[in-house]
C-alpha cells in the first residue's frame, strides 16, 4: 500500500526527462512570457507573471479562471542558471503558508532530468515528528489492508 | 490550479489537522498499533500504559474526535477499534500535491517541444 506510506512523507520529490537542454528548462522556469504560457491550468484565461529573479526578489502569478483568481506568490532563495532554482511559494493551496519548492536540473545528452521538491508542506511540522514508531504503525496498518 | 483541487484541499485541511495532531502523540500510536490488531474494551486498551485510565481515556477521545478510533457500546463495555478512512484522506491530500505538479511538469514538457519545433521552423 503506497498510498498509505505516502501519508507519513513531509515532501513530494518528482522526477522528469525534458526534450531539452537545461537553461532551455532553466529559462522556461524563470521567463515571465513562459510560464504564463505553461504554468497555466486549462481553465486560466489569462495570466499576469511578475519575476524579480534574483536572491531574496519576490515573484507574483496570477491565474484568471472563469469563477476565481489563483495568486501565487514566493521569494527566489536559490538562482544557479541551467543547474537549480529554490523558491519559497505561497496560494490557497497551501493554506497560504509558506512551502519551499527546489527544481534541480541535471544534463541527460540532449535532454534534461528535472527533479522537483516540494517541501515544508502545511500540516509537515507534525508529519516530520513521526517516528520509526510511527513507520512501524503504517507498515502493520498496509499489511492489514492488504 | 484547476478550481476542484483547490476545493478539494480546502475541503480536507481542518480533517486533516485532526489526523496529524491525532497522531503526534506515542501514546496515541500505540493505542493505534494495538487496535490494528484487534478490537479492544477501553478497560483492557488502558491496562499496557504506565498511566491512570483517565488519561488513557483522554487520548482515546482525542483518536475518536480525528474519526481514527470508533467506539461501540455493548451492554457494559465500551468496545474500540480502528477507522481507517482519515489515514486514507491524509494520503489523498499529499496526492493532490503530487497530482498538480505532474499536469504542471507535462505542461512544460510540451511546451518545450513546440519550442524546439518552432526553433528548427525558424531556421529552415
Amino acid at each position: 500500500m503506497g498510498e498509505i506510506h505516502a501519508a507519513t512523507q513531509a515532501e513530494i520529490r518528482i522526477r522528469k526527462l525534458l526534450p531539452a537542454s537545461p537553461q532551455e528548462v532553466f529559462d522556461a522556469w524563470t521567463d515571465p512570457e513562459s510560464l504564463k504560457v505553461w504554468f497555466c491550468p486549462g481553465d486560466t484565461m489569462r495570466t499576469e507573471a511578475e519575476l524579480d529573479l534574483r536572491v531574496g526578489g519576490q515573484y507574483r502569478i496570477v491565474m484568471h479562471a472563469e469563477k476565481t483568481d489563483y495568486i501565487h506568490t514566493g521569494e527566489y532563495c536559490e538562482i544557479l542558471p541551467a543547474q537549480r532554482l529554490v523558491f519559497t511559494w505561497r496560494s490557497t493551496m497551501t493554506h497560504n503558508e509558506d512551502t519551499l519548492v527546489t527544481v534541480e536540473l541535471y544534463p541527460r545528452g540532449d535532454q534534461t532530468e528535472l527533479v522537483l521538491i516540494h517541501e515544508r508542506l502545511p500540516s509537515a511540522d507534525v508529519a516530520a515528528s513521526y517516528n520509526a514508531g510511527w513507520l512501524t504503525i503504517v507498515e502493520k496498518f498496509a499489511a492489514y489492508l492488504r | 490550479m484547476a478550481p476542484k483541487l483547490n476545493r478539494m484541499v480546502e475541503h480536507q485541511n481542518t480533517n486533516l489537522d485532526r489526523t496529524y495532531a491525532a497522531l503526534s502523540d506515542p501514546t496515541r500510536r500505540a493505542i493505534l498499533s494495538r487496535l490494528m490488531q484487534h478490537e479492544a474494551r477501553v478497560t483492557a486498551l488502558a491496562e499496557p500504559f504506565d498511566m491512570s485510565f483517565n488519561a488513557v481515556s483522554k487520548h482515546v477521545r482525542v483518536l475518536e474526535r480525528a474519526g481514527l478510533v470508533r467506539r461501540e457500546i455493548r451492554g457494559r463495555e465500551h468496545y474500540l477499534s480502528l477507522d481507517a478512512t482519515p489515514l486514507m484522506e491524509a494520503s489523498e491530500w499529499i496526492d493532490t500535491y503530487r497530482a498538480f505538479w505532474d499536469k504542471r511538469l507535462g505542461h512544460l514538457e510540451s511546451f518545450l517541444r513546440r519550442n524546439k519545433t518552432g526553433k528548427k521552423e525558424r531556421t529552415v
